[in-house]
């Protein structure tokens, strides 16, 4: 029964309009109006469905939906709602397959067309998408947007020649170029560009910008693009000519300097004498043509060396600590990856600070008094640089100094804050950050830095009074705004730092925050599919496309990641929940009555915390905020699947950052746990090809073999098969303890202690006696571990002692304090 | 006689010159309050009261931080009081300073002129005269002050009872 009277079938299309209109309450009760005479039409309910869904009835939404369909297997349009409502709530699998469904009942409906390609390229079925798009391009070949988005298709799926040819037709239907530059058509041309060059015919795409050329509002692009073209030609003096000409338009551009220096040929990373003569004298012609720019006076420190490095560094940081620039340390730091560089730096502002006290010039010649601040940012540039060697003393030392100078300047506490944080006194650090916040309460900078540090020092409840300052003033629960404004930085210092106290229900809620925002950003690309094409920023479109399929490699998801899959890894080791120190080395009896009283107190606290937080939720709704049912992240302590919970984080970083080792390792974490033997071997050959060395590996080799060993004839004989094959692989035919001892022995040659450390924990693991792992701990007690025994380190080896329980725990923490005087967390209590 | 251009070469080889900087005023706040409290601990014995740092706030012109290439290295806080039977009132000066490595520069000659300039300007109220105390033994601060034309007229024994050096001199200027 599909057709309607005339009257209701008037009715049906008019709430057709209002749904395209987002009417939809007119469009419900006009869809009821039809289903009181004929309840039964499919087409209405399934309206009526979608009706729902927008105002938020979900279930009935579905109800209707399947309903109509049930009743018209055969409309397109029942196929196409569905479709819709499966598309409203992100499940792009049963949506896909309702828009083919109902395509093939109605094989020419565009609308339902350009929906399901929308879907394609959002899930990035490509195949898919170049057919959709080649069906719709030949019923409307007049439309520019479906050439585009039928080249675009091909692009994505790797075939860019498809694309030009696509292009190409389309340009040659043209009839009316436009004869001045219009931006739509000009970004299609440049767009064509860049297929070109995408197909690596980079003689085609340099003829190609000649031709379009005066067609083009983006003169730059073209300059850029044809500067680079000559480049990969050969054609070195022409590339140096539009090298130049873009400088003269920006100086301080990298990398048209870069270019510059390239088409000279002179990019290679280790020039010769000659050569660096060379690129040095470049520099100073540019320093004379463009005397404002600052690249071409910091970038040849990067390649001068010697005398000529000297001279140049001794002129570029009296002109910086002259003008008083705060970020010059920071300027110079990647310099420091060469020590005599560093060194070189050292003397020279030793040397000023020398000559300022003495004479108020950077030399003693008197000849310049320089203004005060010259020793104020001479002092604030030696802390930092000091901080950076890790000598916390000195650095504090000329921070000081610097403070007493001029007490005013906000920099220079959070320096000291950054030195003390480095020296493992995070109390004090923050102290020093909420110095700096006081002196400018309206820099959000600062407050969010003192937040961080709060945060570092575990104190939550500060954290979250300092970092609400700069909510607005109308938002009822400013805490979880920062959630919606996706306020990254602050979820993952919160969630370190409940990992850190063990309240690993807090920290995945934090985690899962993180990891939701990156769901939104996919999500947010839908509203581009469309919007780009219709606009045209075609070149932006496809950076957008390619940056999504890279998303989860991004830094913070990396560290919401890492921070998860500890997490959940702590669930499954310790379902009970983290041990608190205090229950080290305690029998099972006593741990259990140590439980039993904390459970008390937690009971009580617990109870005073509901009855506080009641009266809160009632205010927060009063606001009109929505209260927070499991502010404790309980659901995620509960997990029945930890680790499985864990691989869902590990997963996208195995696709998007497999060349990271840390995904590596966390895997071999997961997997062996989980005790599958063959992917916790893949992890480990993984890690192996990127870093052989690595002293985490180590361990975890050791333990792989244990593993294997314990499980013994459980293993399948398939993956013994595999195993086996890949045994000498992982132990280059040694026994365990014979690669326990040549670990040991590289170690101590390379004065590595997180070598040393791995080391220990394999020991100790490969002959469960403390004394010897004990004893390699210890040996970073030698002078010559001193430059890699940070204080992270330090941490570690001191967990690692208490994990063994080991008796040597206090003398290790004594030691400690000696090497890391000001760290709070070595001195005895 | 020997052409001016040279004879100014020659001087700057015999004296040292100073670099160039940058100075200017700025308001006070309550954003930047901080600053002027830090300053005033560093600067003067005295603890000074909320209301103070209240006052400040409010009386415009009269309360200025002084910046160096950008750096905050000074202030001044003025009040103004009721003079009785007049309608002018009189501008006291309650801090006025520069942190010591920035000092004989010019900055707290640059705070003192912008205050009696505004203090001459000044119609509601109008500004009868300007005021202050000195410690006695601050001499540099006597120096600085009779240099701008104010001029000692009481010696105010036992002004400071809490600190060793008690007593103080009373300065004054007059404006209209
Ligand atoms: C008093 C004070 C504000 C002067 O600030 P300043 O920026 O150094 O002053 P200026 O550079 O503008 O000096 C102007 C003139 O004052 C006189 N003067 C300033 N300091 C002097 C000193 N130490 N000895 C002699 N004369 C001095 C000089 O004539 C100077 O001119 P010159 O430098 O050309 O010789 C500063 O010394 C200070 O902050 N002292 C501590 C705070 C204080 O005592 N304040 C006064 C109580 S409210």
């Amino acid at each position: 029964m599909r057709e309607l009277p005339q009257k209701e079938a008037n009715l049906f299309k008019q709430i057709l309009k209002c749904y395209e209109n987002k009417q939809y309450k007119k469009g419900f009760k006009g869809a009821e109006q039809i289903l009181k005479k004929f309840p039964e039409h499919g087409e209405t309910l399934a309206l009526k469905g979608l009706f729902c869904n927008h105002l938020d009835k979900k279930e009935e939404a579905y109800e209707f939906v399947k309903k109509g369909l049930r009743h018209d297997l055969k409309s397109h349009i029942c196929w196409h709602v569905f479709g819709l409502l499966y598309r409203s709530d992100k499940n792009y699998e049963e949506a896909l397959k309702c828009y083919s469904q109902a395509l093939k009942i109605d094989k020419e409906n565009i609308q339902i067309m350009r929906d399901f390609s929308l879907l394609q390229i959002h899930t990035r079925n490509y195949e898919g998408l170049v057919d959709t798009r080649h069906q719709l391009l030949e019923l409307r070949p007049q439309n520019r947007q479906y050439w585009i988005g039928l080249a675009i298709a091909y692009q994505m799926m790797g075939k860019p020649d498809s694309g030009v040819k696509v292009l190409t037709a389309y340009e040659e239907t043209l009839k009316d170029i436009p004869t001045k530059p219009d931006y739509e058509h000009s970004e299609m041309l440049l767009y064509h560009n860049s297929l070109l060059e995408e197909m690596g015919d980079i003689q085609a795409a340099y003829d190609h910008l000649d031709a379009i050329e005066k067609h083009v509002c983006d003169l730059k692009a073209i300059r850029e693009k044809r500067a680079q073209f000559l480049l990969a030609l050969g054609r070195q003096q022409e590339a140096e000519a539009a090298y130049r000409t873009l400088i003269s338009h920006n100086p301080d551009n990298f990398a048209y300097i870069d270019g510059l220096q390239k088409s000279l040929g002179l990019g290679n990373k280790s020039l010769t004498a000659e050569e660096e003569a060379i690129v040095v004298g470049m520099f100073q012609e540019l320093q004379k043509e463009y005397p404002r720019s600052n690249a071409a006076k910091r970038l040849p420190l990067r390649y001068a060396s010697g005398d000529s490095f000297a001279s140049i560094a001794d002129e570029y940081l009296r002109s910086m600590l002259r003008k008083g620039v705060p970020s010059l340390f920071v300027n110079l730091k990647t310099l420091y990856s060469d020590k005599t560089k560093e060194a070189v730096i050292e003397k020279l502002a030793l040397g000023y600070l020398a000559a300022l006290d003495k004479s108020k010039g950077f030399d003693h010649s008197g000849s310049i008094v320089e203004p005060p601040t010259a020793l104020l940012w001479t002092l604030y540039f030696l802390a930092q640089h000091y901080d950076y060697k890790r000598e916390s003393d000195t650095a504090l030392g000329y921070i000081n100094r610097a403070i007493e100078h001029t007490p005013t300047l906000v920099e220079l506490h959070m320096t000291k804050g950054r030195i003390l944080k480095h020296a493992g006194d995070f109390n004090s650090a923050m102290e020093s950050l909420n110095e700096a916040r006081e002196l400018d309460l309206q820099d959000r900078f600062i407050n969010s830095k003192c937040t961080k540090y709060m945060l570092r020092a575990d104190k939550v409840a500060e954290a979250e009074k300092t970092v609400i300052l700069f909510a607005r003033a109308d938002i009822a629960d400013p805490l979880h705004d920062l959630v919606d404004m996706q306020a990254q930085w602050y979820l993952l210092e919160a969630g370190e730092s409940h990992l850190r106290q063990g309240q690993i229900g807090k920290a995945l809620k934090r985690f899962h925050q993180v990891e939701k925002h990156f769901a939104e950003f996919t999500e947010d690309q839908l509203d581009f599919h469309m919007y780009c094409l219709r606009k045209m920023t075609l070149r932006a479109y496809i950076s957008l496309l390619k940056l999504e399929d890279q998303l989860r490699s991004h830094q913070s998801f990396v560290r919401a990641a890492q921070g998860a899959v500890k997490c959940y890894v702590s669930i499954f080791d310790q379902p009970d929940g983290v041990e608190p120190p205090e229950m080290e080395g305690m029998t099972e009896a006593e741990k259990k009555k140590f439980r039993s009283k904390q459970r008390k107190a937690e009971l009580k606290a617990q109870k005073e915390a509901e009855e506080k937080k009641a009266q809160a939720d009632q205010e927060l709704t009063k606001k009109g905020g929505k209260v927070d049912e499991d502010p404790e992240g309980v659901k995620y302590t509960k997990a029945e699947d930890p680790l499985g919970e864990a691989l869902k984080f590990l997963r996208p970083l195995q696709e998007l950052a497999p060349e990271r080792i840390e995904t590596h390792l966390m895997g071999f974490e997961i997997y062996i746990r989980k005790n599958k033997f063959l992917l916790a071997l893949k992890s480990l050959l993984k890690a192996i090809k990127i870093d052989a060395e690595n002293a985490t590996l180590h361990e975890q080799l050791v333990r792989f073999a244990l593993a294997v060993k314990k499980a013994g004839s459980a293993l399948s004989p398939a993956a013994k098969t595999v195993i086996d094959k890949h045994w000498n692989d992982l132990y280059k035919g040694q026994d365990l303890a014979a690669v326990g001892n040549s670990f040991l022995k590289k170690s101590e040659e390379q004065g590595s202690v997180p070598h040393l450390i791995s080391a220990a924990i394999a020991s100790s693991l490969i002959e469960p006696k403390n004394d010897k792992a004990e004893a390699i701990l210890f040996l970073m007690a030698d002078d010559k571990y001193k430059s890699t025994r940070s204080l992270e380190s330090a941490l570690v080896a001191q967990k690692t002692l208490r994990s063994m329980r080991s008796g040597r725990v206090s003398e290790f923490r004594a030691k400690a304090a000696e090497w890391f005087p000001k760290a709070t967390v070595f001195q005895s209590v | 006689m020997t052409p001016p251009a040279i004879m100014s070469n020659n001087s700057t080889e015999d004296k040292p010159k100073n670099a160039a900087f940058r100075v200017g005023l700025g308001d006070i706040t309550p954003n930047n309050l901080g600053q002027l409290k830090r300053l005033n601990t560093v600067l003067f014995p005295v603890v000074y009261t909320a209301s103070f740092y209240k006052n400040v706030l409010d009386v415009g012109e009269f309360a200025k931080i002084i910046y160096f290439n950008d750096v905050c290295v000074g202030a001044v806080c003025c009040r103004t009081e009721v003079v009785e039977k007049s309608s002018a009132q009189n501008l006291y000066i309650a801090t006025l300073g520069v942190l010591a490595p920035y000092r004989r520069l010019g900055l707290g000659s640059k705070m003192l002129k912008h205050i009696v300039d505004h203090a001459e300007l000044s119609t509601t109220p109008s500004i009868a005269k300007i005021y202050l105390h000195v410690q006695e033994d601050n001499e540099e601060a006597l120096e600085f002050y009779k240099k701008h034309g104010f001029e000692v007229t009481e010696k105010c024994e036992n002004y400071y009872p809490q600190f060793d050096v008690k007593d103080a001199f009373k300065l004054e200027k007059i404006i209209s």
